[in-house]
């Protein structure tokens, strides 16, 4: 899929990945792959700009956990951020539909 | 071997491509390394770094997301400077001298700069609020800047006017909270302009129209004006409202023209001055 159409949707697809559980950056790019079957095309760098700024937005909050030996920041969803999702999704839709009309 | 030198590379290369410093630049590379370290392990070094992107691109996409935070912070930062000097500014008014009086130019220093600081707060406040949830272009964040800046400076004039006009004795620390405020605020403020002009090389300044903001922020039928009949409007609106305070202050009808016509002048006068820096209007 071209990058250009995914423009001004990551954010809305990295909340709705995070709706389903709390991750860290490469368990979400993990998640976006799988349930897009691989469509989707996004490099996996770009998801942390987004997330930060999800994080800015008050939508998503972040705190270093210890797993294993490892240190990972994980991301999980505010209030604020669950009510968002469902206005994507309700956006979402409306737009879908209207270009499927129009496409045919 | 060389799988460990190709995410290494591009880890370095990343760096510095990255502009931001301190903190967040500290914990997005982190995260960076943790992603490729995963990656590599199940696909190998070359393709994870493939699939992560270009360096470039993204330190460009993460400078940008941090100068729109900072911008955002230092935001509701010089809100409360110049809140805070506001109320300064009030007690040191309480505390001035029974009977005191100051040259009347310091006095049309005081609510020029008090209005200028308001409403260059104003501009600021509005604009952060639409752009906190998006992606906010460098040129956007250099007027936020400004703004901020305008308003934090307005704000120390304020309180030096009043100080000057009305001398007098009061508690050093409600006087000095404001002006504290506003140092930390202003340096917040340099801090993200900073970062923005270094995203922004060309430095060339934006407009932006206040009510096309208002009416993004309140969802209201806000109506949208040019620059010209924004500044007829708010003329007029500042003047009768300078006209009408004189009179409910017992001013004769002589008087209260004066200060209507003083206001009016100070209206289009920092339109003039002022309105390129904070996004008003542009020079042709």
């Amino acid at each position: 899929m071209r990058a250009d159409l995914l423009r001004g949707h990551l954010d809305g697809l990295l909340l709705a990945v995070l709706a389903d559980a709390p991750g860290h950056g490469y368990e979400l790019s993990q998640r976006l792959t799988q349930r897009s079957g691989g469509e989707l095309g996004v490099h996996e760098g770009s998801l942390y700009p987004a997330l930060h700024r999800l994080e800015r937005s008050g939508f998503v909050e972040s705190a270093w956990s210890a797993e294993g030996r490892r240190r990972r920041r994980i991301y999980r969803l505010t209030a604020t951020g669950r009510r968002a999702v469902q206005e994507s999704r309700r956006e979402w839709r409306a737009f879908s539909t209207a270009v499927d009309r129009v496409l045919g | 071997m060389s799988e460990v030198r190709t995410v290494d590379r591009y880890l370095c290369e990343l760096g510095g491509a990255l502009r931001v410093r301190g903190a967040a630049r500290r914990r997005f590379l982190r995260e960076c390394h943790d992603h490729l370290a995963d990656a590599a392990a199940e696909r190998g070094e070359e393709e994870a770094v493939r699939a992560f992107g270009p360096a470039v691109e993204l330190a460009a996409a993460f400078d940008a997301e941090v100068a729109a935070r900072r911008g955002v912070r230092s935001t509701f930062l010089a809100v409360a400077g110049v809140l805070a000097t506001g109320a300064s500014t009030l007690a040191l008014i309480h505390a001035a001298s029974a009977g005191s009086t100051g040259p009347a130019s310091w006095a049309i220093a005081f609510f020029v700069a008090a209005q200028v600081a308001a409403v260059a707060a104003g501009l600021a406040l509005v604009q952060a609020l639409v752009l906190r949830r998006s992606t906010m272009p460098a040129a956007q964040m250099l007027l936020l800047a400004r703004r901020n800046a305008c308003a934090l400076v307005a704000a120390g004039v304020t309180m030096f006017s009043a100080g000057a006009a009305l001398p007098g004795h009061g508690s050093a620390m409600r006087l000095v909270a404001g002006p504290a405020l506003v140092c930390v605020a202003l340096v917040a403020v340099l801090r993200a302009r900073s970062l923005a002009r270094r995203l922004d090389g060309s430095g060339a300044p934006a407009v932006r129209p206040p009510l096309d903001d208002l009416r993004r922020l309140v969802s209201l039928p806000v109506p949208a004006l040019g620059s010209r009949r924004l500044l007829t409007v708010t003329t007029g609106v500042a003047a009768a409202a300078a006209f009408l305070r004189d009179r409910v202050e017992h001013g004769s009808l002589g008087e209260a023209f004066v200060v209507g016509g003083i206001e009016a002048t100070a209206v289009v006068g920092c339109f003039l001055v002022l309105g390129p820096a904070l996004g008003l209007w542009r020079r042709s």
